[in-house]
């Protein structure tokens, strides 16, 4: 441990792709220290909330984890310990289940949350079980820019498999939620069981991105009528059928969730949070790659559900033509997992406009930055416009699972 | 000849492995030059240097974010995603379990 803690920590600036680079962190044991946290907005200066509880989660499911903020939050200094996952006795309950509260103010969906914590959970000393509960829970996709918990489960999680990790993943929704007003909190539940630890991941080789043989999706409707959902449903189906006949789209209608809402008189009232709809599809290829589109009507309303299912079906036509093996949602879990695999090349064929997106990017130079290696390019040929991105493995690896 | 090696072919390959380790620009920038979009935003941005005393860019919280899922211009999806001939031309990206698609046509 000594020459592990003597290293210098990685400096970064800016509040950009701090997640990516927190779990590229744990991952490869660098200690990192991040300036300029929105040092230059007026309004809210530094760490936001959910920036905040994502360190609180890193916390509770690693042991000897060091995070360090300065006064206005603008500065963060982060040295990650080993990742236990839920053990008893270090913050989980006796069944092993760890519970994670998200704060009101939080304007960001669970799978900002559920997304690192899969790429983490493979690396785990013992297996991760997080709930995911309190007044900041959203399920649906958000207008910031996540996807659905539908999505996580049917288009992120299915990517382990590639990687030799198969066995207890499950994503339990127990209650749905839409962003609440403003965009702020919801009511939802959430619980991700991710049971199967590795040494080290498989090498990939995805070069094959197959022709697209179904959809399935899962439109919601949450606190609303579920003629929301069949309407959304007739019109995404108006636009995908004459694609794919293979079209199948479930239908979830659910009352939405209460919070507490203390006042004077009752101090035990509640309210309901979160009310909305929105839709999930995943394109499935003859390969086993999937595309997914994400759309939820927005906070302010005043979009018929039509719109969000013409709006998610030609999202997903689009992600379909941009092409690959991966879509721009999945590729950094799946780069990153090639990354930590063994010492081996590992190829995946990508879309132009997957990597060249500015996320991706930042991702290959995040990783030379961590000391991964670098990524070799060339064209995939055979008259397709995709790339091919080459990755060695670092063998980093399980540092908890190094004896077993 | 000269007219065609003088002009920088977009989206090339080995140009984005060089460009991709240049940090001296952001990845935005870099996306820029790669797809030859000439950077007229950066000659705007040198005029506007000149007065010292600019107004701090409001920085929209939400715009500035991390996304998974980017922007997309969902008015201008469904004219594209309306016109039959792009239509057709994903087809090919089926598999042709049905007798959609071809005989359709």
């Amino acid at each position: 441990m000594a020459d592990l803690n003597s290293q210098p920590p990685l400096r970064f600036q800016g509040h950009r792709h701090l997640i990516q680079r927190l779990v590229l962190s744990t991952l490869t044991g660098r200690p990192i220290r991040v300036t300029n946290i929105r040092s230059t907005s007026v309004e809210n200066p530094g760490l936001a909330s959910h920036e905040v509880s994502f360190l609180r989660l890193l916390e509770s499911v690693t042991n000897g984890s060091q995070i360090e903020f300065s006064y206005t939050g603008t500065a963060l200094a982060y040295r990650p310990g080993l990742i236990t996952g839920s053990a008893t006795g270090y913050g989980a309950d006796a069944g092993g289940v760890l519970k994670h509260e998200i704060p009101a103010g939080c304007t960001r969906g669970v799978s900002y949350f559920l997304i690192p914590l899969c790429l983490l959970a493979p690396f785990s000393k013992s297996p991760i079980n997080v709930q995911f509960t309190g007044p900041g829970v959203i399920t649906s996709a958000t207008p910031t820019g996540d996807v659905s918990v539908d999505t996580v489960r049917t288009a992120i999680l299915p990517l382990y498999e590639q990687f030799g990790i198969t066995n207890k993943l499950e994503i339990r929704t127990t209650q749905r939620s839409n962003p609440g007003p403003g965009g702020k909190g919801g009511a939802g539940e959430v619980q991700l069981i991710f049971g199967h630890q590795v040494r080290l991941p498989k090498t990939v080789h995805l070069l094959n991105p197959g022709r697209i043989k179904s959809i399935r999706g899962v439109a919601y409707a949450t606190g609303v009528a579920g003629a929301n959902n069949a309407r959304m449903i007739e019109a995404a189906r108006g636009v995908l059928n004459p694609f794919v006949a293979d079209t199948r789209i479930f239908s979830e209608n659910t009352s939405a969730g209460f919070i507490p809402a203390p006042d004077k008189s009752n101090p035990r009232a509640k309210r309901k949070l979160g009310i909305g709809f929105g839709l999930s599809l995943v394109a499935e290829s003859s390969t086993g790659v999937r595309y997914s589109a994400d759309v939820a009507s927005p906070v302010t309303g005043g979009v018929p559900p039509e719109d969000i299912g013409v709006q998610c079906a030609n999202q997903l036509l689009e992600v379909v033509e941009q092409g690959g093996c991966v879509s721009a949602v999945a590729a950094p879990t799946l780069l990153t997992l090639m990354a930590m695999g063994s010492e081996d090349v590992g190829r995946i064929q990508l879309g132009r406009d997957v990597l060249g997106s500015e996320n991706v990017l930042q991702l290959a130079r995040d990783f030379k930055e961590f000391g991964l290696s670098g990524w070799g390019l060339r064209d995939a040929g055979e008259g397709s416009d995709d790339i091919v991105v080459s990755i060695v493995g670092k063998g980093v690896g399980n540092v908890g699972r190094k004896t077993a | 000849a000269r007219m065609i090696h003088g002009q920088k072919r977009p989206y090339r390959t080995t140009e984005l492995a060089r460009l991709m380790y240049d940090l001296t620009l952001t990845p935005a920038a870099v996306l820029q030059k790669w797809r030859g979009e000439e950077d007229q935003a950066e000659d705007a941005e040198m005029v506007g240097d000149d007065d010292f005393f600019k107004k701090a860019k409001a920085v929209s919280d939400l715009d500035d974010d991390d996304r998974t899922i980017p922007v997309f211009d969902y008015e201008r999806l469904a004219t594209k995603w309306s016109n039959p001939e792009i239509f057709d031309a994903l087809r090919q990206r089926v598999t042709a379990g049905g007798l959609h698609g071809q005989s359709l046509g």
